[in-house]
C-alpha cells in the first residue's frame, strides 16, 4: 500500500501540487496510524497531509478516485459476485483454516479469508511480473489480464479446493452444504479473476489521464491563441487563473519595518511604557507603499478575439492587486469597461466587453483614432504611477497611425507595455504599423500563446513591478 | 489520548461540538503524531471553537496567542519586567552598596554585581507570554495560535522554529525545554498566503460551511430549546441564503445566534415579517441585506412544514 500511496503522490505532483518529501513521509506515517479500512477516513488522512491549498482539493479528489476506487469496488465486486452473503459458510471455512493443518497455497488462504487489500497486493505483484508498465492501448487489456492471470498457479488452487472439500466431508457435512461451500469458493475464484481485469482497466485509465494532462499542458501552452477551439479555451481559463494568482501572490503587500527614516512618535511612546517612559526602542514610520495603478487597453476586433479574452480574464482577476484598474476596449472607437468589470462576475464581464460595450465591433481597426480619442479625453487621469497595458496587433488598415497620441500618453505615465498577439515576423508587413508605435513603448512583446503570456507575466512581476520601482 | 476516530467524534459531540469525519480524523492524527494542526476556513465556522473543545475534551488548559499585525517575538514569547527590575534595584540600593563597598577596584565591583546576576535576571522578573507559558507548563496544554494570517511573515518564521523543537533559549536563563509537547492548533482566515515552511509542518484542515444535515445537528446541540420544526426551517433558510451570491455569507455562529434569538422571541416557525426583522443577525452588509430582503419569498419557499 505504501507504494500505491507514493505513486499517488507522484501523480499529484505531476498535476502541479507541491508536495515535499517531509509531507510524503507524513502521509505514509499517518495512513499507518489510521489504517485502510474506511475509505473516507483514509481520504481525509491523505488530504490533511498532502493538500495544503484549498484550490488543490478538486485535483486531489479527481486523482484519488482514480487510484483508490479499488478498495471500495473490491468490496462491491465481491459482494455482487457472491450473491447474498452466507456467513455460515464463511464461519465453517474460518474454523477449518484455524483448526486443521491443511497445507494450502497462500493464495488459496487469501481467497478463503477474503481480504480485499491483500488480494489487491497479490494482483499488483503479479502485474509487476507481467510487465504491466508496457500497457498502452485499450486492446491490450485482455492480453495483460491473461498475463497476470498466468502468474498465479490455478491448478494448485484447484487442488487445494479439493483438499478443503475432502476435509469438510470428513467432518461430516451433508452433500447440500458441501455443494453450497464449493459454489461459494468457485464464485470467489471467479471474482478474483474479474478483479485482475478491473485492475488492468484502471491502470489504463490512469495512464490515459496522465497522458491527457501532460498533453494539455505542453501542447496547448504553445498553441496560437487564435487557433484554440472552444473546449481548449475553457481549459486554458484555468491556466490563466493560475497566472493571475502568481501575480497576486507576488504583489501581496507587506509593510516592512524600516531601519532608517522618520520616527513614529506614537509607536515609540507606546514602546517606552514598558521602560517607564524611557524610549529605549525607537519605532520608525513605515513607508506606505502604494499599490500600482493599471490601465488596460484591449483591441477587441475579430482578429484578436481569443487573445483579448484571456487578457481580459487576467485583468479581471487582478483587480484586487491594484489600487485602480481602468479597462478600455476599442476597435476604432474606444470605450471604458471598468464598471462592468467591477460589477459583473468574470464570464459576464468578458462577454460584455467583447460584445456589449458601446463600440462598433464591425468596423475596421483604427488604432490611431483610438489613441487620439484616449489622449484627448483621458490624459488628466493618468499619472506617474500608472502602467498602461496594451493588447493589439497594430494592423491599422492603412489608417493614419497618429503615433503622436501614443507618445503624448507615454509622457504622462510610468510606462507602456504592448502585447502583440501576432507573430513577430508580421510586424511592419502590410498594414501593421508596429514599428511606428514601438518607440513609444517600454516593453513590446509577442503574445501568441498562453506560454508567452506566462512569460510576460513573469517579467512584469519580477522586474516591472519590483519593490521600489 | 484517542483510541480511534470514532472516539474523537463521540467525545466532541459530548462536549457539544459536531466534528465531521474529516475534522475528527485530523484531530486524531494530530494527537497521535504530535503534529500541529492548521485550520483554514471562512470566519465563524468553528475553528477557534475546535481548539476550545479540544482542550475541554482532553482536559488540558488552553493557552491562547491572538495574532495581529505587528506581533513580535517580545509579545509572543517573553518580556523582561524592566520596571520591576528597576524598582527592586532602587529599593535595594543600600544592600547593593554594601556588597561592593569593600571592592578594591571598579572591575572587581562589576564582577561582584555580575555574580549576582541571577537575582535580577530570574523568572521572577520574566513576564512569560503565551508561547513561553505553553513551553514551561507543568501539565500538558493546548496552544491556540489564532488568526496567524494576521501576523507578519517574520513572525511565522519565528513560530515555525519554536514549533519544531519546542524549546527556547533565553540568553540569561539558558534553554527551556517543554516538559510536555503541547497540542498546537493554528487558525487562519485566509487573508493572505501563509509561508510554505509553516504549511509543510502542519496537518491541514479546511473547514467549510456545514452540510444541511450537519448544521441541523449543530443547531440541535447548541440550541436545544428550539423546537424541531423551527430548527429545520432555520437550517433550510440559512442554506438558501448562503447559496446566494453575497459579500459575506452567514457563518455557523451567526445561524446559531439567529436560532437563539428566534427562541427568545418565542417563534414557532418562520414568517416573512419575523425573518425580515431579525435578518441583521445573519447578514451584516447593507447590500446583502437588500438582496436577501428582495429574495425573501424564495428563501422561505418550501421550508419544511
Amino acid at each position: 500500500m505504501d507504494e500505491r500511496i507514493l505513486e499517488f503522490i507522484g501523480d499529484l505532483r505531476r498535476a502541479e501540487l507541491r508536495i515535499s518529501t517531509a509531507e510524503a513521509l507524513d502521509a505514509l506515517a499517518a495512513s499507518a496510524e489510521v489504517g485502510l479500512t474506511d475509505r473516507e477516513t483514509f481520504k481525509a488522512t491523505l488530504a490533511s497531509t498532502l493538500v495544503k491549498e484549498a484550490r488543490d482539493h478538486e485535483t486531489f479528489e479527481r486523482i484519488f478516485n482514480l487510484y483508490f476506487l479499488d478498495l471500495e469496488a473490491l468490496g462491491e465486486g465481491l459482494k455482487k459476485a457472491l450473491g447474498p452473503e452466507d456467513p455460515r459458510v464463511q464461519e465453517t471455512l474460518d474454523q477449518l483454516l484455524d483448526q486443521d493443518n491443511l497445507d494450502l497455497d497462500e493464495l488459496t488462504e487469501l481467497l478463503m479469508r477474503g481480504q480485499g487489500s491483500e488480494m489487491e497486493m497479490a494482483i499488483r505483484g503479479g502485474a509487476q511480473n507481467a510487465g504491466l508498465e508496457r500497457l498502452m492501448y485499450f486492446l491490450q487489456v485482455g492480453f495483460f489480464s491473461r498475463r497476470i492471470s498466468d502468474q498465479f498457479d490455478w491448478s494448485a488452487i484447484e487442488r487445494d479446493i479439493e483438499k478443503i472439500m475432502q476435509a469438510l466431508e470428513a467432518r461430516g457435512l451433508d452433500p447440500g452444504q458441501l455443494a453450497r461451500i464449493r459454489n461459494y469458493l468457485e464464485l470467489r475464484l471467479e471474482a478474483f479473476r474479474r478483479m485482475i481485469r478491473q485492475h488492468v482497466q484502471r491502470e489504463l485509465e490512469r495512464r490515459a489521464y496522465r497522458a491527457g494532462e501532460q498533453l494539455t499542458r505542453e501542447v496547448l501552452a504553445d498553441k496560437p491563441l487564435f487557433a484554440l477551439t472552444p473546449d481548449e479555451v475553457a481549459q486554458m481559463k484555468s491556466v490563466v487563473a493560475k497566472l493571475a494568482r502568481r501575480i497576486k501572490d507576488a504583489l501581496a503587500l507587506r509593510q516592512r519595518q524600516e531601519h532608517k527614516g522618520r520616527i513614529d512618535s506614537r509607536r515609540t511612546m507606546r514602546k517606552s511604557l514598558s521602560y517607564d517612559g524611557v524610549p529605549m526602542e525607537i519605532v520608525l514610520k513605515r513607508r506606505h507603499r502604494e499599490k500600482p495603478k493599471l490601465v488596460t487597453i484591449c483591441d477587441v476586433s475579430d482578429s484578436v478575439r481569443n487573445a483579448s479574452r484571456f487578457m481580459l480574464q487576467l485583468v479581471w482577476s487582478l483587480q484586487e492587486c491594484f489600487s485602480r484598474v481602468r479597462s478600455y476596449v476599442f476597435v476604432s472607437e474606444i470605450a471604458e469597461v471598468t464598471q462592468a468589470f467591477a460589477a459583473y462576475p468574470v464570464e459576464r464581464a468578458i462577454e460584455w466587453a467583447l460584445k456589449g460595450a458601446p463600440v462598433d465591433y464591425h468596423c475596421r481597426s483604427d488604432f490611431g483614432y483610438a489613441f487620439n480619442r484616449f489622449a484627448t479625453t483621458e490624459l488628466e487621469s493618468l499619472d506617474r504611477k500608472t502602467t498602461i497595458l496594451l493588447l493589439g496587433d497594430a494592423r491599422n488598415n492603412y489608417n493614419d497611425p497618429q503615433a503622436w497620441a501614443l507618445r503624448q500618453i507615454r509622457e504622462r505615465v510610468k510606462g507602456i507595455i504592448w502585447l502583440n498577439p501576432e507573430g513577430q515576423w508580421g510586424w511592419g508587413i502590410g498594414d501593421s504599423v508596429m514599428p511606428l508605435y514601438a518607440p513609444a513603448c517600454d516593453i513590446v512583446r509577442e503574445c501568441r500563446t498562453i506560454g508567452q503570456l506566462g512569460e510576460v507575466v513573469d517579467h512584469l512581476v519580477h522586474q516591472w513591478w519590483r519593490r521600489g520601482r | 489520548m484517542f483510541e480511534s476516530v470514532e472516539e474523537v467524534q463521540q467525545r466532541f459531540k459530548d462536549a457539544r461540538y459536531i466534528a465531521n469525519l474529516r475534522i475528527a480524523t485530523v484531530v486524531f492524527l494530530a494527537a497521535r503524531m504530535g503534529r500541529p494542526v492548521l485550520i483554514e476556513g471562512p470566519a465563524g465556522v468553528g475553528k477557534t471553537e475546535l481548539a476550545k473543545t479540544l482542550s475541554d475534551v482532553t482536559r488540558r488548559a488552553l493557552i491562547r496567542l491572538q495574532c495581529y499585525e505587528g506581533l513580535d517575538e517580545g509579545k509572543a514569547l517573553y518580556e523582561w519586567k524592566y520596571a520591576k527590575q528597576l524598582l527592586y534595584t532602587q529599593l535595594l540600593r543600600e544592600r547593593i552598596g554594601e556588597l561592593i563597598a569593600d571592592a578594591p577596584s571598579l572591575p572587581e565591583a562589576v564582577a561582584r554585581i555580575a555574580g549576582q546576576d541571577d537575582a535580577f535576571f530570574s523568572y521572577r522578573f520574566l513576564s512569560p507570554r503565551p508561547l513561553l507559558q505553553a513551553i514551561r507548563a507543568e501539565d500538558p496544554v493546548v496552544l491556540l495560535v489564532d488568526e496567524i494570517d494576521k501576523a507578519e511573515p517574520e513572525f511565522e518564521a519565528f513560530l515555525l522554529e519554536v514549533l519544531s523543537d519546542f524549546q527556547v533559549s533565553i540568553p540569561e536563563l539558558g534553554t527551556v525545554k517543554a516538559k510536555h509537547v503541547p497540542l498546537v492548533v493554528l487558525t487562519s482566515n485566509n487573508a493572505r498566503e501563509l509561508s510554505d515552511g509553516l504549511k509543510r509542518r502542519c496537518l491541514h484542515l479546511f473547514i467549510d460551511f456545514p452540510t444541511p444535515a450537519d448544521e441541523l445537528d449543530i443547531i440541535r446541540l447548541k440550541v436545544p430549546e428550539a423546537p424541531e420544526r423551527l430548527a429545520r426551517a432555520v437550517v433550510a433558510a440559512v442554506q438558501k441564503i448562503r447559496a446566494m451570491d453575497l459579500r459575506k455569507p452567514p457563518s455557523v455562529s451567526e445561524s446559531i445566534d439567529w436560532a437563539r434569538s428566534l427562541v427568545i422571541l418565542n417563534a414557532r416557525e418562520l414568517d416573512p415579517a419575523l425573518v425580515e426583522s431579525t435578518l441583521t443577525m445573519l447578514v451584516k452588509y447593507e447590500k446583502d441585506l437588500d438582496r436577501v430582503k428582495g429574495a425573501l419569498d424564495k428563501v422561505l419557499a418550501d421550508t419544511p412544514a
